[in-house]
């Protein structure tokens, strides 16, 4: 059967399974719009800018594991999804953005709503493909969903010139089975001489951490990581990324490591003979100072990505393949070596971490605070919600104090459930990331965490839940400003306050959510909380915004020393370690 | 690597990105295959005359930082092999490397 090229791109889409697919109709992109009106198997969401777009399908795929997909006109609507792109991109994030194009003729004479969206995105892509030929479209579009999906996940984007996709011209449609690209290999398992040294180094440790980022979550290695900690009984660190991944109720984990990581789980890195690190990459965020890193520690790096390892800490013993392969490996090798296994060598490690979280772990009973004499803590807002969510919720978050505070309160037990932007930090992440989460669950509690700067950023898509019905739990920390950027000036300007405060001028939140025809609560006392809470998360049919006044001067801690080493941390204001 | 449209650009922008310096550069299609005939090999495929191009880039840096170039231009999609004087990267495989 001979189709046109629009409906080729889309049926395309249809063989690789996608349910939703999110964007933004333009000119250059109206004849695949034609194609997916004319079609039932796939649904798409119209958002309110194409920011939303990618946030959403990026939300999508955290979730589910499967690549988000994006529909965007040339111009300013391939430009508007490019911090989206940038988003997934720096947290491995398999996705496929369309992007319409001006006619191939026109390209280059700077037309109508032209951006030559190939070199602006480069560096923010895995990939990128511009479609010559309508006979070439099925392929692209598998070898786009191949390479996103495989290897270090990532974004991939496909140019589309308008002409292409034009209904008239018609050619055969045959979707490949599977496909192949020859100067692309990614590594799937690890070698055997990798894995036994590796594994003796395991055995030779008395204090050894494991510490799991994001490429543990992409690899879906969540069980053979338990099965690892069964084995060897390591304490486990989580990166930002990495939450979730090692369930954070587990007597063995120490909590978020990093620059607002727990004493515990940095004191311990710092103190370590080994560091098992599993798809995490050793960003900034995590080594303070890398030249005073776990002085030491020997380190084992699990990635997918050669290009990860020995980047900013020098690896002794590296494993390259998908971590899932690898610990797969390893826990059996280690297996073949049960007799060798002296857990019991552990015990003064697992008692001097247990001593620095008692001496100055975090206080997880905020949550216990009625009295309305002083303000609501926003660490206490976070508790109620785990407590009145019983932590199962997706929760997604924006960027800010706030994220630090879910990150650092909200224990979350499984992966996939933690969603927020963490290599970007980009601010409007939370609202539609939480639009794809609850389209791909919709029967899940969705919660989006946030604060009344980030919130602002991407509020537009307040509409979008009205129209597709989607019933998120808006929790906006509302401190009355940028608070993690007052916060640095608190610390490192002498408290001056550049240009953090918007209060006289914020909106009324609730009216503002009524307005779109969902649900404002406001809480502003102690005493209202738990109840404020519990009632947004009772109506289930209905978006519910829950605006939360919170102590405006509020810092995050732990928080590290800057150029320090992991143990110089800021305990609270003016305590250091 | 792959002689595309836009795969020069990818490379070129991969060393601005990232921090690095050209300090000279040359590229043109590879006409006689006998010097690459182990990539072949290796990777189990047969190149055909104006399919790739050889790309060669003169930069100063030191070694850890010259791996760190290797790895990341190995990872574009559209490169088949990379190598400097001591190491070569071929696509999922590392050969010669002197480090890990």
């Amino acid at each position: 059967m001979k189709i046109a090229g629009n409906d080729i791109l889309i049926q395309s889409l249809i063989n690789e399974g996608v349910e939703y697919i999110f964007g933004y109709p333009g000119g250059a992109a109206l004849h695949i719009y034609d194609s997916i009106f004319n079609q039932k198997e796939m649904q798409h969401i119209l958002v309110r800018h194409e920011q939303g777009a990618t946030h959403a399908a990026d939300g999508y795929a955290r979730a589910t594991g499967k690549p988000g997909v994006v529909l965007v006109t040339s111009g300013p609507g391939a430009t508007n999804a490019i911090t989206g792109i940038a988003t997934a991109f720096m947290d491995s994030i398999p996705m496929i953005i369309i992007s319409g194009q001006v006619q191939s003729h026109l390209i280059g004479t700077d037309a109508f709503q032209e951006t030559d969206m190939i070199g602006v995105s480069r560096p923010i892509v895995k990939h990128s493909f511009t479609v010559d030929k309508q006979e070439n479209i099925a392929n692209i579009v598998a070898e786009a969903f191949h390479i996103a999906t495989s290897g270090r996940q990532g974004p991939v984007l496909i140019d589309v010139p308008k002409d292409l996709t034009n209904p008239d011209d018609l050619f055969d449609f045959v979707y490949p089975d599977k496909v192949h690209v020859r100067s692309y290999n990614p590594p799937t398992k690890p070698e055997n001489h990798q894995v036994s040294r590796a594994v003796d180094a395991i055995l030779a440790s008395e204090r050894p951490v494991i510490y799991a980022g994001g490429g543990t979550i992409s690899s879906n290695a969540s069980k053979e990581l338990r099965e690892l900690n069964d084995l060897i009984d390591a304490p486990v660190t989580n990166t930002l990324m990495g939450l979730g991944v090692f369930p954070g109720t587990h007597k063995r984990f120490l909590g978020m490591l990093g620059m607002h990581g727990t004493y515990q789980a940095n004191m311990a890195m710092h103190n370590a003979d080994l560091i098992i690190a599993l798809g995490a990459r050793f960003d900034d965020r995590i080594t303070n100072a890398p030249d005073k890193f776990a002085p030491r520690a020997k380190v084992i790096h699990f990635d997918v990505d050669h290009s990860s390892v020995s980047k900013i800490i020098e690896a002794d013993i590296a494993v390259f393949g998908q971590i899932k392969d690898s610990l797969q490996a390893i826990n059996n090798h280690l297996k073949t070596k049960i007799d060798e296994i002296d857990n019991e060598k552990l015990a003064p490690w697992h008692q001097q971490i247990s001593d620095w979280k008692e001496k100055h772990g975090l206080n997880h009973d905020l949550y216990k605070i009625e009295d309305d004499s002083g303000p609501i803590l926003p660490q206490a807002a976070v508790q109620h919600i785990y407590q009145e969510s019983q932590g199962k919720a997706f929760v997604t978050s924006d960027v800010g104090q706030h994220q630090m505070f879910a990150a650092q309160y909200y224990h979350f037990d499984e992966p996939r459930k933690w969603i927020n932007s963490g290599g970007l930090g980009t601010m409007g992440f939370g609202l539609p990331s939480a639009m794809g989460v609850k389209l791909a669950y919709p029967d899940e509690e969705v919660i989006c965490i946030t604060g009344e700067g980030s919130i602002q950023m991407c509020i537009q898509e307040l509409s979008t839940c009205s129209q597709y019905k989607l019933p998120i739990k808006i929790f906006n920390i509302n401190n009355l400003a940028l608070g993690m950027v007052k916060q640095w000036q608190d610390m490192n300007y002498d408290g001056r306050h550049s240009s953090i405060s918007y209060e006289d001028s914020l909106p009324d939140f609730v009216g503002l959510a009524e307005s779109y025809g969902h649900v404002g609560i406001k809480i502003t006392k102690n005493s209202e909380l738990k109840k404020g809470i519990a009632k947004a998360l009772s109506i289930q049919d209905r978006l519910v915004f829950v605006d939360i006044y919170v102590d405006p001067d509020e810092h995050v801690y732990p928080m590290q020393v800057a150029n320090g080493s992991l143990k110089d941390l800021w305990l609270s204001k003016g305590e250091k370690t | 690597m792959e002689n595309k449209p836009g795969a020069l650009a990818r490379v070129v922008g991969l060393f601005h990105q990232r921090g690095y310096n050209i300090d000279s550069l040359h590229v043109d299609p590879i006409e006689d295959f006998e010097p690459f005939r182990f990539i072949e090999d290796e990777l189990g495929i047969k190149f055909q005359v104006g399919e790739v191009s050889r790309l060669t880039i003169r930069t100063t840096v030191g070694d850890k930082l010259m791996r760190q170039i290797l790895r990341q231009i190995n990872k574009l999609i559209e490169v088949i092999a990379v190598s400097d004087e001591e190491s070569t990267y071929l696509k999922g495989i590392l050969r010669n490397e002197n480090l890990l």
